[in-house]
């Protein structure tokens, strides 16, 4: 396996040819390298390439690299709360010393059945292993084919601060990033296969928060993750842990659309109380 | 003199009559409270060796020219193979041999030669390879199919993947309940009946009745189970990280038709084992069959993901329980029906145990069932059964006081046992009532608790109180030698698995000795540097150990006095040891290296073994924890705040380890309670959970303030030291307190474990729904 270091990212696009995969801090690749998820014959190491760091670009814009690890975004006073929250309640502070934004917003499922490979829908297969079987940790939304629930706390909280982001080749909502898996098309990430995420601009919110059901304190991904960001009267809320991607949800109401499975009911009740909670605490 | 005894051993609650050669105890015992170095907080004799990363692990052992292993694990729960080739997989770059399940003969090197690539298992004329912990017919998902080695990991790992095998997947096994209505048992179901368990609830004012179940747990050590095996001419060197050195020894010598000291086995320092490495593991077999084909050291070591797939586990229980008392609290009867879920092979635990021995109830029928199903097999973990059963007893018993109007502490007052009712023996020693005496403070605090409850978290107190084993036994056998430099060597070759045993061993001696602690070192860990001594497991390592240990240092000290007696012409009995030095009772003292300076190179060897235990009594150990609770009642997040724990375990050797002990104890009950579960597929039986961040361990962020209390009073009856083991029982009531606490808290009766956010919520909404109706009715 090669590792190569571009400094640019016109030059890091151009060695992510075929069978080439971006390496950023490697939190979630490297596992699915070991386990032969994800095969590769070359690594691009992204670090250099991608823009690192958060700066304002307005009062109203805060513009974050997509290099910028996880433990840099939590403590920065320039990056609304919600996004600030939903880093420092993510995985572990050696995690989020290594894991960046643009990693984080492109990792993979935890669903059980597709890290052991089984040959599951996600997979390019017909069956969802975890509809049939166990599927405490799964989804109430959008999981008519794959009931996958996303594991990003940012990407749900970038959905509802109504993030945009910057590609080496265009600019597109956190919303268009994700699209559930289709027959034609089971990745959920809605980019090319080269394509690199360079920057994001997250607008500043009136009031933001990010509250987190988790089977432990620390450690753990999401059951449920309420994302809740504020701009004048509006308020946009934003589900992580519920969907095979971020979900945005239209009202409080809109929970009585979720198509729970049998195991996984429960997270319909913790959604209710913590969407209640995030409403209140972003007045 | 040796004095040979039929005798009944104990581990973990499993009896055995065997035979056993025992040396009078002559000592006695010393006084009770803190000596000079027993009794005091003493740090860890191979602390700074351990954090500086000088401490070789069996993980850390590496030999010239040593080969690594990768095997092939069954991915389904109940299969057989029908065709197994290895012919691209030994064509892989650095793979030197491989093993299969059946018998013959290869080598990396002939193998293609003899063109013996492919292989069914009926044609055995083209069998290449053969081990007899391989499998041909799996029968739990994560069985060993094959091995191979090579000259790194990464390339055993790699070629693994080249065997090509042909499976004939058949229908797996895979739910307990069924397993018992098809008689799919791994041992006869084992009854036990005192008294009249209908009488019993005939007598009763009050009756209550549940089911409880807990979850499979995985131990998840922190060193995975591993071995390096060499032979060295005729002797196979084993290097295990194991509970069980000599456990080792006999079972590879055994297996492999070897004399036992043909086997010689080393661990000197282990990452933790919880009762899943008592034995020699299949693991083991492969790399010694492996190093003698290959002629190389070989290691063959776990991963993380074959450790939680198949070495072993806590099963899981359905416990179907029922008691009944009187309106004053008195038991009249109890009753439970256990069903382990025990796994394809295994042992089927004392689950009833808890309710057989902790309460005076004369009337008690249980039945323990041991499923036989297509999961991996179980393993000891740390009081198995104990935990499982004292969860379900011990909320029943807050159930029922709930229903008694009662006090739960009260209630178990009413219903303490003076005697083993099980076998009507005496106890050697039981200060369970002293527990619950000094665990009224912290029970006291409820009212204090409760009232903090802020919407929408509500608080609570809950207890539950502990019986077990951990008396320990003979034989086990210790040396220490004493030099002209008048140092120490506490030599005998037993294992300290991470609990701080071999701390405990020095400050024994050095307190026989009259030695400061720095004096003393403890050579352990090898077969063949020591005597046999006993297995770490069943809480059992320092009330079997320690005793030897001090009867060899006193069998020193003796000799040291008899020299310094002769040369200083003084009767022995003015003379003693003291802050390294020799001492007379009328004030004359000589530094220790004078006397035994004498020797020159010599040096003075004292012998000791581990004494009987006390004739017709029962040797256990007992305990109550009382934890806070806070729940928020709308999440269902269950947070532990405090748990006091206070134990009955006769003297504490080192009050540090020990605390340190009920600490872990109480994280490990935390996470049992809370987070962790082994999920299965339901239809392959394969294991989901099989990295760390699937199965959920605590955190450090999981951990309450932890209060720590021990009676510290010594067993009169049992040995030179009177001290039990403290393993096994402080991990014992966690659960059951917990959930107790949450049931204070909320109202709600978890029955359940873990006590997930779904499990949580579904008791809340219980709870709830029996307000309703009793609102509606009254
Ligand atoms: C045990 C554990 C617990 C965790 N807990 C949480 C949690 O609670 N909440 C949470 O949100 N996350 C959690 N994570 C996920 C973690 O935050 C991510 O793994 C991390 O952010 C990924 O960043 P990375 O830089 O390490 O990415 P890498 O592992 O290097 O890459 C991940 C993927 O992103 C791609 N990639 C990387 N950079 C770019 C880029 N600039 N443009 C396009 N593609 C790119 C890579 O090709 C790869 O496919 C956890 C991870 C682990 C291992
Ligand atoms: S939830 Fe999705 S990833 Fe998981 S088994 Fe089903 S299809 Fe595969």
């Amino acid at each position: 396996m090669r590792l190569v270091r571009p400094e640019t990212p016109r030059d890091a696009v151009a060695a992510l040819t075929n069978g080439a995969v971006a390496l950023a801090g490697g939190t979630d690749l490297v596992p699915l390298l070991r386990d032969r998820i994800v095969e590769a014959d070359a690594l691009v190491h992204v670090a250099d390439a991608v823009p690192r760091g958060v700066t304002s670009t307005s009062t109203s814009i805060t513009r974050v690299g997509a290099g910028t690890t996880l433990g840099e975004l939590e403590v920065d006073p320039q990056v609304p709360q919600a996004l600030r929250e939903a880093c420092a309640l993510s995985a572990s502070p050696q995690l989020r010393a290594m894991g960046t934004l643009g990693g984080n917003l492109r990792q993979a499922t935890r669903c059980w059945y597709w890290r052991l490979k089984f040959p599951c829908y996600l997979h390019g297969g017909e069956r969802c292993h975890a509809k049939e079987g166990e599927h405490r940790e799964h989804a109430i939304f959008g999981n008519e084919r794959c009931a996958s629930a996303h594991p990003s706390d940012l990407a749900a909280a970038l959905l509802a601060l109504g993030a945009t982001v910057r590609t080496d080749r265009r600019e597109l909502g956190v919303a268009e990033l994700y699209r559930l898996p289709t027959d034609d098309e089971r990745d959920v990430v809605g980019l090319e296969r080269d394509e690199l995420i360079l920057e994001l601009d997250v607008p500043a919110a009136d009031a933001s928060t990010y509250l987190k059901a988790m089977d432990r304190r620390k450690w753990a991904f999401p059951l449920v993750g309420v994302a809740a960001a504020r701009v004048g009267p509006s308020v946009r809320v934003a589900l992580a842990g519920v969907a095979p991607i971020p979900w945005l949800l239209d009202s409080p109401a809109a929970l009585d659309d979720a198509t729970p499975l049998p195991g996984t009911a429960y997270k319909v009740e913790l959604a209710r109380v913590l969407v209640r909670r995030a409403l209140a605490a972003t007045g | 003199m040796a004095r040979l005894i039929r005798t009944e051993k104990e581990v973990e609650g499993r009896y055995t009559e065997q035979w056993v050669v025992v040396e009078e105890d002559a000592l006695d015992q010393w006084p009770a409270g803190p000596l000079e170095t027993v009794g005091r907080d003493t740090p860890r004799v191979d602390g700074y060796e351990r954090a500086r990363g000088e401490a070789i692990y069996t993980a850390d052992v590496q030999f010239p020219g040593m080969l690594h292993t990768a095997v092939l694990r069954s991915p389904h729960a109940r299969a057989r193979v029908k065709r197994i080739d290895f012919e691209r997989a030994l064509a892989a770059p650095g793979v030197r041999a491989a093993l299969g399940p059946a018998s013959g003969e290869s080598s990396g090197g002939d193998a293609e030669a003899s063109g013996a690539g492919a292989y069914t298992p009926d044609s055995s004329a083209s069998a290449p390879y053969s081990s007899h912990v391989l499998t041909d017919e799996p029968s739990f998902a994560g069985a060993a199919v094959a091995a191979l080695a090579a000259d790194t990991f990464a390339q055993a790992a790699d070629a693994v993947r080249l065997i090509d095998v042909e499976w004939e997947v058949l229908e797996p096994l895979l739910d307990a309940d069924e397993a018992v209505a098809r008689e799919s048992l791994l041992e006869e179901p084992r009854r036990y009946e005192r008294g009249d368990l209908e009488r019993g609830l005939g007598e009763a004012d009050v009756v209550v009745e549940a089911e409880y179940r807990t979850q499979t747990l995985l131990h998840n050590a922190l060193e995975t189970h591993q071995s390096v095996c060499r032979w060295e001419g005729d002797t196979l060197e084993v290097y295990i990280s194991t509970q069980y050195i000599w456990g080792v020894r006999s079972g590879v010598a055994k297996a492999l038709e070897l004399p036992q000291d043909k086997v010689r086995v080393v661990c000197n320092f282990m990452g933790g084992g919880f009762g899943a490495k008592n034995n020699a593991g299949d693991y083991t077999f492969i790399a010694a069959e492996l190093a003698r084909r290959t002629g190389r050291p070989v290691r063959c070591a776990l991963t993380r993901r074959e450790e939680n797939m198949a070495s072993g586990n806590r099963n899981a229980t359905i416990q179907r329980l029922v008691a009944g008392a009187r309106a004053d609290g008195t038991l009249t009867a109890l009753g439970g029906e256990f069903v382990n879920a025990v796994g394809w092979d295994g042992f089927s635990a004392s689950t009833s145990g808890p309710m057989q021995l902790l309460y005076a109830c004369d009337n008690v029928r249980t039945v323990d069932y041991g499923a036989q199903l297509n999961t991996s097999p179980n393993a000891a973990f740390r009081a198995p059964g104990f935990v499982e059963g004292t969860f379900g007893l011990e909320c029943l018993l807050d159930e029922l006081a709930a229903k008694l109007d009662l006090d739960p502490l009260e209630l178990r007052k009413r219903n303490y046992s003076d005697s083993d009712l099980v076998d009507g023996r005496p106890f050697s020693s039981k200060r369970l009532l002293e527990c619950y005496r000094r665990a009224e403070p912290h029970w006291a605090r409820r009212e204090e608790v409760r009232a903090r409850s802020e919407a929408p978290w509500r608080r609570g107190v809950g207890l539950a109180s502990q019986v077990w084993y951990g008396g320990g036994g003979p034989p086990s056998y210790a040396w220490v030698r004493v030099g002209s430099d008048g140092r120490a060597t506490v030599i005998t070759a037993m294992q300290d698995i991470g609990t701080g045993t071999r701390t405990a061993m020095a400050q024994i001696a050095a307190e026989e000795l009259g030695l400061p602690l720095d004096r003393v070192e403890v050579a352990l860990g090898d077969s063949a540097r020591g005597p046999f001594a006993s297995i770490s497991a069943g809480s059992s390592t320092t009330p079997s150990m320690g005793p030897a240990v001090r009867a060899a240092a006193a069998d020193a000290a003796r000799q040291i006095v008899e020299i310094a007696a002769q040369r200083y012409h003084l009767e022995q009995r003015v003379l003693s040891l003291r802050g390294g030095h020799v001492v007379s009772a009328d004030g004359g003292s000589w530094p220790l290296e004078e006397v035994t300076g004498l020797l020159g190179s010599g040096q003075i060897l004292g012998k000791g073994a581990r004494g009987p235990n006390p004739a017709g009594m029962r040797v256990l150990t007992f305990g109550i924890q009382v934890a806070e609770v806070a729940v928020d009642v709308e999440t269902g997040e269950v947070r532990v705040e405090r748990v006091a724990a206070i134990h009955d375990v006769g003297r504490i050797i080192n009050p540090l380890g020990a605390r340190s002990q009920v600490e872990g104890g109480i994280i490990q009950g935390i996470g049992h309670t809370l987070s962790e579960q082994r999920l299965l597929d339901p239809l392959s039986g394969s294991v989901l959970t099989q990295t760390l961040d699937a199965y959920k361990l605590p955190t450090i962020a999981d951990v309450p303030e932890l209060v720590t209390e021990f009676v510290d009073e010594p067993d009169t009856h049992l040995t030179n030291l009177g001290a039990k083991g403290l393993g096994e029982p402080p991990i014992i009531p966690t659960a059951a307190a917990i959930a107790n606490a949450i049931r204070d808290a909320t109202g709600a009766d978890v029955r359940s474990l873990p006590v997930t956010r779904e499990e949580m919520l579904r008791a809340l909404r219980e709870a709830r729904e029996r307000e309703t109706v009793a609102a509606r009715t009254s």
